[in-house]
């Protein structure tokens, strides 16, 4: 065939076309911004004129790279934040390992009681926005050694906490483990319930015992999982930025999300790039190692998904007595927090928790001079309202574009499976993934400032918001319609071609209806974490286009706390309500984004 | 009238090759076989007739009219090949009930509501399956759900009809029912079917011809009957048949202008071709073929062996005899049962064994043995 023919032929066919356009949008989007990340780790920019003498604005230079890799104040800027960093994002992989495994295995593999709301319920913390258990933490554990007011646990039994244990890594480390335990729970369990149990089953039949099948069959067989976990986690953990910088600023522990913000944010944005592409370097290794280990996982595990009847551990007289604990753990964890933004919410003067200082104030009072610079409760508060506004109408658009894209994205890597192309559009789609929020947004800011082709300067608008979180969100999306296509045979669609049915009437009357609780799961991840995003967004918004949570930021920077707790719990309400609703309407469920089956 | 020809199809994926240069002609309502062992290129070459694959190489005719040629950048697609696709594991809509499923095409099509609605009860009504148009899929068994995919296909009225392996998924009695099923829709529908199966007896009991593939080359394309008693080599002859064709190494010699002595250690035996007398080398390494029906036990037979196993089926029995080490296979009607080790005679009584040359697997002639 010639060229012509042969290009003819190509551009016929839909997913050719979904293919072609998104890799191009994508590396426009995606690999042009790291070209320009790294131009600007060697150029002098407006508010570094003053330490790289005699340069002008735009000049090249190396000034960046050697005062944060070497020079005498190189330990400071970089090499400590990023041991920091390191030290974090390894001990949160560790805690939510053995806890979301610990729980998955429970949940699929004992006679464990409550496991229906056990599953629901261990959830909730991813659901929730990260800061949530660090805000949480500091409700009750902060202590008046740092200064301020001492926490619940103080107010209640008259210990003073310790530093380490109110802040810096000990906190941060609990924190994101217990944040994101529900990925490893959702990934493992995803495995565990999918594994063939023919294969626990005949090693049962040879006599062997329940510890050597656990360490002879079924650890090697979710190793892959477990591993391809803790990639995830270890890089949602290294890009982290909220749990750091309220668990670790007040002692001065940095991290490298957290020395991004301080120096993009203020005289030295060509250090934040070098830490953004450092960062990304370390991303894109994950993902060239997480791509070896799925590839090869699919060849060891048998999903047959009719999981026979396996049968369950029984865990005897313990039952009730661990149900119980383990019930009662995970309710303090989703449910306490809430109460603590409650109570911090409606007290005056913070650390005095007695009756006489409570107040409504903060929720519904018209705003008083001495307090906050009478800035109203927030339930009377017109620029709460439209923060309120602009955050769900930042999750409707990003989730609607993520969401739609996901599905052409996923419908066409599916179609294409194996082709050089696809496996092109699949990693592209997946890297925003690993590009650490806070770097993800630096990069739009300084793409988009200015003109760009025929795209005119986004900062400050309400679109350049959409339009990074549809590109990081991506990946959720994309994951979801992958599995979605992935489970339907590709003879459901020939079906429907042989018969002379058009490709838009096949993908909206056949193949969209038939997986629609996973397509709209692609949908619902997107929402609910633009809901609660605040890295992605914090260096990108204008007052304008405030959203709730980079509110909350500043409310809490500021010393307000009580505005910070109340719109935090309207935060969390509003996620998990929504979650709640979209799960039960539509059956669509976040674990499916995730990647868990 | 519609026929399909293939002219030097060839299909790679990557770098392998699963069909090979592919020539073929289907007649007006034939009612061809793909047949081969599983990953022999059948589901390939079908999909590339119905226009769902795309061939690296050649041509395809359906009804006179080109619909793929690689030189000419001719590439029509499957809705415009008016052809009709039955799909291995049915394919059915989950999310619509049978009605549905088999009127979408038809609303697709435009028809008007009264039309689709009196196609729909005719074609429920022929596959038997109208007390279940309101159910969904899930709520069917397989038998029923092929009747369905069945329907679902027949909706638009192709004039050719492509089944990949449309049985293999039934109980075998399901099977049967259906094949019958099958040959009566072949006449009363009065279009050309083109069937997928790895299944010899399938293909046998239903096929007008039989096209047989091994690794994406075609081996042979003959009546069922032919391909049986004439099979063009050694793979064809051992695919199609069961009990599976007898095999005996032997030597070759020419004797007596058209006779062949055939040996192996302590057999000796003649072989006398059919037609045209053949030529072997002396010592030529040959294959001998005989049908297990083509020996029969009786108490006056040339050979004595020992029974080494009897596998009785009602209708007929296997019986294994031991010959010097060989074991023959042999097919004797009825039931009969002989013990284990016990001595009986047997001969070789047709004039339909197949001598192969060892080396090319190539069919050298059929004839008599004594
Ligand atoms: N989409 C594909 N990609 C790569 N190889 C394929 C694909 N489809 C079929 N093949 C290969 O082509 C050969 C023929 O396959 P197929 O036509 O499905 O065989 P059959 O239907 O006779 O079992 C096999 O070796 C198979 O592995
Ligand atoms: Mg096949």
């Amino acid at each position: 065939m010639n060229y012509r023919n042969r290009l003819r032929s190509f551009l016929k066919k839909p997913h050719n076309i979904i293919l072609v356009s998104l890799a191009f949008i994508l590396i426009y989007l995606t690999i042009i911004p790291i070209f320009t990340i790294i131009i600007d780790t060697v150029t002098v920019h407006q508010s570094e004129l003053m330490r790289v003498k005699g340069s002008r604005v735009g000049d090249f230079t190396l000034y960046h790279w050697g005062k944060v890799l070497f020079s005498s104040a190189s330990r400071k800027i970089f090499y400590e934040p990023f041991l920091n960093t390191m030290v974090v994002a390894f001990g949160t992989c560790f805690v939510a390992i053995t806890l979301g495994g610990l729980v998955a295995w429970l949940v699929t593999r004992t006679n464990l009681m409550f496991k229906g709301i056990i599953s629901t319920l261990f959830i909730f913390p991813y659901i929730m926005p990260s800061w949530t258990l660090a805000m949480a933490w500091l409700n009750f554990f902060k202590n008046s050694r740092v200064g301020g007011a001492p926490g619940l646990f103080t107010a209640l039994t008259g210990i003073e906490t310790a530093n380490w244990f109110a802040y810096g890594p000990f906190p941060i480390i609990v924190v994101l483990g217990l944040h994101y335990a529900p990925f490893a729970y959702i990934l493992i369990g995803g495995i565990l319930r999918n594994m063939d149990a023919n294969l626990e089953e005949a090693a049962l039949i040879l006599k062997a015992g329940r510890g050597r099948i656990m360490r002879k069959i079924t650890i090697p067989i979710v190793l892959p999982a477990m591993l391809s976990t803790f990639l995830l986690v270890f890089s949602s953990a290294m890009s982290a930025f909220a749990v750091p910088a309220f668990l670790g600023t007040t002692v001065r522990y940095q991290v490298l999300t957290t020395q991004m913000y301080r120096t993009l944010n203020g005289l030295n944005p060509g250090y934040g790039y070098i830490m953004a592409l450092i960062m990304i370097v370390i991303g894109v290794l994950i993902l060239g190692i997480n791509q070896k280990i799925v590839g090869t996982r699919k060849s060891f595990t048998t999903i047959t998904g009719k999981s026979s009847n396996i049968s369950l551990i029984k865990l005897r007289g313990f039952r009730g007595l661990f149900s119980g604990i383990l019930l009662f753990m995970i309710s303090l964890v989703c449910i306490v927090p809430l109460i603590s933004f409650a109570v911090e919410s409606f007290i005056i003067e913070p650390g005095n928790y007695s009756f006489s200082n409570f107040t409504t104030l903060f929720w519904v009072g018209a705003g008083s001079p001495d307090i906050a610079n009478s800035e109203p409760g927030i339930l009377r508060n017109a620029t709460i309202f439209k923060g309120l506004w602009n955050s769900v109408r930042l999750s409707i658009l990003v989730a609607f574009f993520a969401g739609s894209i996901g599905i052409l994205a996923g419908y066409a890597i599916v179609k294409k499976k194996g082709s050089k192309l696809a496996t092109l559009v699949n990693n592209l789609a997946f890297f925003p993934y690993l590009m650490p929020s806070m770097a993800f947004g630096a990069i739009f800011l300084s793409m988009f400032a200015v003109r760009r082709g025929f795209i005119p300067p986004l900062y400050g608008t309400f679109a350049l918001l959409v339009l990074v979180g549809v590109v990081k969100y991506l990946p959720f999306a994309s994951r979801a319609s992958v599995g979605a296509m992935h489970q339907l045979s590709n003879e459901i669609e020939e079906a429907g071609i042989i018969q002379g049915i058009g490709w838009g009437k096949r993908m909206m009357r056949i193949i969209i209806p038939i997986q629609k609780s996973s397509f709209l799961s692609g949908y619902l991840l997107p929402f609910i974490s633009s809901m609660r995003e605040l890295s992605l967004f914090i260096l990108l918004v204008t007052p304008s286009t405030r959203i709730l949570t980079t509110m909350l930021f500043q409310y809490d920077e500021k010393g307000w706390s009580q505005y910070a707790n109340a719109i935090n719990l309207l935060i969390v309400l509003f996620v998990v309500i929504s979650n709640m609703i979209v799960t039960k309407v539509t059956g669509a469920s976040i674990d499916k984004g995730i990647g868990g089956q | 009238m519609p026929e399909i020809i293939l002219k030097n199809v060839t299909k790679k994926f990557g770098k392998s090759i699963a069909v090979d240069n592919l020539n073929l002609k289907i007649e007006d309502r034939e009612f061809v076989t793909l047949l081969g062992p599983s990953g022999c290129g059948k589901t390939t070459t079908l999909r590339m007739i119905a226009g769902l694959e795309t061939p690296t190489e050649g041509e395809i005719y359906i009804d006179g009219k080109c619909v793929f040629s690689s030189n000419e950048g001719i590439d029509i697609s499957p809705d415009k090949r008016n052809v009709g696709f039955l799909f291995q594991n049915y394919a059915l809509w989950p999310h619509m009930t049978v009605y549905k499923n088999i009127s979408f095409g038809l609303e697709n099509m435009k028809w008007e509501k009264d039309r689709i609605k009196e196609r729909v009860i005719k074609l429920l009504e022929m596959l038997r399956i109208s007390e279940y148009s309101n159910r969904y899929p899930s709520e069917l068994s397989g038998g029923q759900q092929q009747r369905v995919a069945i329907a679902r296909t027949l909706a638009t009225g192709p004039k050719i009809l492509f089944m990949d392996e449309p049985l293999s998924n039934l109980d075998a009695k399901l099977r049967m029912e259906m094949r019958t099923e099958l040959k009566r829709l072949h006449t009363e529908t009065d279009s050309t079917f083109v069937y997928v199966t790895h299944d010899q007896l399938e293909a046998m009991t239903l096929s007008s011809k039989i096209c047989l593939l091994k690794e994406g080359l075609l081996q042979q394309f003959e009546p069922p009957l032919d391909i049986y008693h004439n099979p063009s080599n050694f793979f064809v002859a051992d695919f199609v048949g069961s009990p599976t064709m007898n095999i005996l190494e032997v030597k070759g010699e020419n004797v007596n202008l058209d006779e062949v002595k055939l040996s192996n250690g302590k057999i000796q035996v003649l072989f006398i071709p059919k037609s045209s007398s053949i030529t072997v080398q002396d010592g030529q390494k040959l294959l001998l073929g005989i049908r297990p029906e083509d020996i029969s036990i009786t108490e006056n037979g040339e050979n004595e062996g020992t029974i080494y196993s009897t596998l009785p089926s009602g209708m007929e029995t296997v019986v294994k005899i031991e010959l010097d080490g060989l074991i023959l296979t042999c097919v004797v009607f009825g039931g009969v049962d002989f013990n284990i080790g016990e001595k009986v005679k047997f001969s070789f009584n047709s004039d339909k064994n197949i001598l192969f040359d060892k080396k090319s697997e190539r069919n050298i002639a059929s004839g008599k043995l004594i």
